[in-house]
């Protein structure tokens, strides 16, 4: 066994393991980390009636001591530094970060002075959530990623389109 | 009022049952641009390039390179090469790794 083989299977045992203990119950702690707070939205709209997040076993908790799972939404801020190695100290292992929006997975702000430009400059995050913002849908289908619920669809797609539909110039 | 919404009311049920069953509101959502790389020249391709207000586009000699993970669906791609850009409809974008995120297109090119 290479050792890549040894990491995929330890990654695969890893997963496994979070998909049986999160499986059921997940609490989520969600941290903006300079977002312009659409993405914030959109969670919020995820407890609402219509989503129901609570159906599903998640539920969002103040504390990150209670909390499984990591929300992260924003550039990730330099002035944001501390308070987000300490979110992240403070919840018991095993934990999982989600990095939320275009701007969390390092499309809109480059770094600088100022900003990190993306979450995984400082946290280890396990599953992306393009989107700007990523609409509540789009938002449980990548928690059911990240708690192993659901199988990602991404790698299956191209963003090509097909050529006999086109109606345009040649 | 979406009409999905006011059925739902009808009904009685409110809620979606997502991820189990598709939403239909999913079709209302603005989701990221599908390519049509037959109709992708090189200055096509340089034009939608510059019109990305993100970093979610760039040439790489024959190829386009769109990083899903960094685009907004500003529309500015579709807006710039209505003929050579489409949106995709998808929506399920969550990724386990931030490189299956990356994609390329080729550029076949050569049409005028």
């Amino acid at each position: 066994m290479t050792p890549e083989q040894d990491e995929a299977e330890a990654a695969r045992q890893v997963r496994e393991r979070i998909a049986g203990q999160f499986g059921r119950s997940l609490h989520i702690r969600t941290l903006d980390t300079g977002s312009c707070a659409v993405c914030e939205q959109e969670i919020r709209l995820l407890t609402a009636p219509h989503y129901d997040l609570q159906r599903l076993g998640f539920f969002f908790t103040p504390a990150p001591r209670h909390a499984d799972l990591l929300l992260v939404t924003g550039p990730m801020v330099r002035a944001f530094d501390v308070a987000a190695r300490k979110t992240y100290e403070a919840m018991p292992g095993p934990k999982v970060v989600v990095a939320t929006g275009a701007c969390a997975l390092g499309g809109v702000y480059r770094p600088d002075a100022f900003v990190h430009g993306e979450v995984s400059a400082v946290l280890p995050v396990d599953v992306w959530i393009p989107g700007c913002p990523p609409s509540p849908l789009a938002l449980l289908q990548g928690l059911s990623v990240a708690v192993g619920r659901l199988t990602e669809k991404i790698t299956g797609l191209t963003f090509t389109a097909d050529n006999a539909s086109s109606g345009g110039a040649g | 009022m979406p009409l999905w919404f006011a059925r739902g009311l009808r009904r009685g049920v409110v809620t979606t049952r997502y991820p189990a069953r598709p939403d239909s509101s999913s079709v209302f959502l603005p989701t990221p641009p599908a390519f049509r790389p037959g109709q992708l020249t090189r200055e096509t391709a340089d034009r939608i390039v510059a019109a990305c207000p993100n970093t979610a586009l760039r040439r790489q000699g024959d190829e386009l390179v769109f990083d899903v993970g960094a685009c907004t669906t500003c529309g500015r791609c579709a807006a710039a090469a209505p003929h050579a850009v489409t949106s995709s409809g998808e929506f399920e974008l969550a990724s386990t790794s931030r490189s299956a995120l990356v994609k390329t297109i080729p550029i076949r090119g050569g049409l005028r």
